[in-house]
């Protein structure tokens, strides 16, 4: 198995109308072995910012520690927030410094920009961006994902059912995945309130 | 497809050249060594070349050459050298390609199986979930095999391998009894199997199997795996899983158990591998092999149980908003 494959991940994102879902799985493993069911990938950077990161989970929590502290200093340089696009730019910057010895984590950036846009981006463990208008996923269990979420999937779809979208493809998707699952954890994000949700799924 | 045809063609021009050499198969003798016929093959094509390199006059090309020595025999080669193709990926090394062929065929026994005798008989119980890796491919594979109504043997590793050889094993005890005029006894048949497996030993099959049943010396168990072990006993798990299974079986095991308590402990074993281990999941089943056969006493959805055993406990909510009340 490769290291991407050695904790075990599954993260997506998706975009509603004047909204944004931003889902994972809660199992941490070592390969086959499960080691903890309620593990944290998706992180806050502000109220209307989230990075998610699938791969191994000590260069995603490595990586979240880093962009926190960039994010931080910022805040004090500039009095304001950073905006999702530029935060972007950060994430991709910073792991194409190390193009030679990467960090091994895949991050899922999501966010609410100007005029309450939703704003959502992928990226490969150097950097490459890969912005969407409609959904990206993450990890292990990311071919299931696609699927599952390319035939859920409607534009425009108002916050309530884009949880219920976003959930059902996160659990059909983990549920065929060895090293994925053991519950979801989901975020829903709206102009006036953030949700969070823990999902019931299958336990093995 | 041009260069091919090219190659074809230049080929024509040079009856001379022994096409055996060329397009001989490789490995038709299995002790052949490749790298002495790569020499030999180089060699071949070293005295061609010299050979042909002698009948053109480049005299008058000396100076040229002499010149530019590097460009001239790049060409020299690249127009001389006789038609050839490259030899298959993985042939360079034949015993590292044999090895990485096995590896990847080498199914990392990803289940958990258990099975234990007990003053009531054998309780055989195990998963349903086929893994290839990290991908799921079923969640509903019947891994208790039913060879005879009275014996049951258990899958872990190579699916097919499974399925075929304990579908074999029944052919071979019905054949017995037919010939013996009396059932065949768990002792022999698991010696057939390991026999058969053994015989295939290094060949890459993968099984790492059960063989319960009762017969006239009472409840019978024998573990039985493609590296030609058999082992008798009281207690096995098999799979990656099993680690996870022998914790809470050694824990609740007693020789005085009812049926139920049996079912009851066998069907939390393979729970809490299927909870722990990434490749197990799916479906429990429990079987029963009392003095009359065999009997499926359960199957229950994993997910199902976890959530029976441990039920979701309500959390405080953390950050409610009530309305103030009136003052």
């Amino acid at each position: 198995m490769s290291i991407f494959e050695y904790n075990g991940s599954a993260l997506v994102a998706m975009v509603g109308k004047n909204c944004f879902a931003i889902a994972s799985d809660r199992r941490l493993g070592v390969q086959l072995q499960t080691v903890a069911t309620d593990f944290q990938r998706v992180f806050k950077i502000h109220d209307r910012l989230y990075i998610g990161l699938s791969g191994l989970a000590t260069d995603a929590q490595t990586m979240y520690q880093k962009l926190v502290f960039r994010h931080k200093l910022y805040q004090l340089r500039e009095e304001r927030d950073m905006k999702p696009q530029t935060f972007a730019s950060l994430v991709s910057a910073l792991l194409y410094e190390k193009r030679f010895g990467p960090f091994f984590c895949q991050p899922v950036i999501a966010g609410l920009g100007d005029n309450d846009e939703p704003f959502i981006c992928t990226m490969d463990c150097l950097g490459a961006k890969e912005l969407a208008k409609d959904f990206v996923v993450s990890g292990t269990a990311s071919e299931s994902l696609y699927g599952a979420c390319e035939s859920m999937y409607k534009p425009d779809m108002e916050p309530e059912e884009l949880f219920e979208t976003i959930s059902q493809a996160l659990l059909s998707s983990v549920d065929r995945d060895c090293l994925s699952g053991w519950g979801g954890y989901v975020l829903l994000v709206t102009p006036t309130e953030v949700q969070e949700k823990i999902l019931k799924g299958r336990m093995d | 497809m041009l260069l091919l045809l090219f190659r074809l063609s230049f080929l024509s021009f040079f009856p001379s050249l022994s096409l055996s050499q060329h397009f001989a198969p490789t490995g038709t003798k299995p002790h052949q060594r490749i790298s002495v016929s790569l020499n030999f093959k180089q060699r071949k094509q070293r005295e061609e070349k010299r050979r042909m390199m002698m009948k053109l006059d480049t005299s008058g090309l000396e100076s040229f050459s002499a010149a530019v020595p590097s460009a001239m025999a790049a060409a020299e080669d690249q127009l001389f050298a006789p038609p050839s193709f490259d030899l298959p990926a993985g042939c360079a090394d034949f015993d590292k390609f044999q090895m990485e062929a096995k590896q990847t065929l080498k199914h990392a026994k990803g289940t958990t199986t258990l099975a234990f005798i007990f003053n009531q008989g054998v309780i055989v119980a195990a998963d349903s979930r086929a893994s290839m890796g990290g991908y799921i491919s079923s969640q509903s594979v019947k891994k208790i095999i039913e060879i005879n109504p009275y014996m049951l043997g258990t899958m872990a590793g190579g699916a097919a391998d499974c399925q075929f050889w304990h579908r074999n094993l029944g052919i071979k005890c019905r054949l017995h009894e037919l010939a013996n005029k009396r059932r065949i006894s768990v002792t022999g048949a698991s010696k057939l199997l390991a026999n058969i497996l053994y015989s295939y030993r290094g060949m890459g099959l993968s099984i790492g199997t059960m063989i319960a049943g009762w017969d006239e010396k009472g409840p019978g168990l024998y573990y039985v795996d493609s590296e030609g072990g058999r082992l008798k006993g009281n207690r096995f798990s098999v799979g990656s899983g099993s680690p996870y299974a022998y914790g809470v079986l050694d824990n609740g095991y007693r020789p005085d158990m009812t049926v139920d308590e049996a079912h009851e402990l066998a069907r939390r074993a393979i729970y809490h591998a299927t909870f722990r281990d990434g490749a197990s999941g799916g479906v429990v089943s429990v079987y029963h092999v009392g003095p009359n056969g065999w009997k499926k006493l359960s199957g229950d959805d994993v997910s199902e149980l976890h959530y029976k055993y441990y039920p979701v406990q309500p959390t405080p909510v953390e950050h409610e908003m009530v309305d103030a009340p009136p003052a």
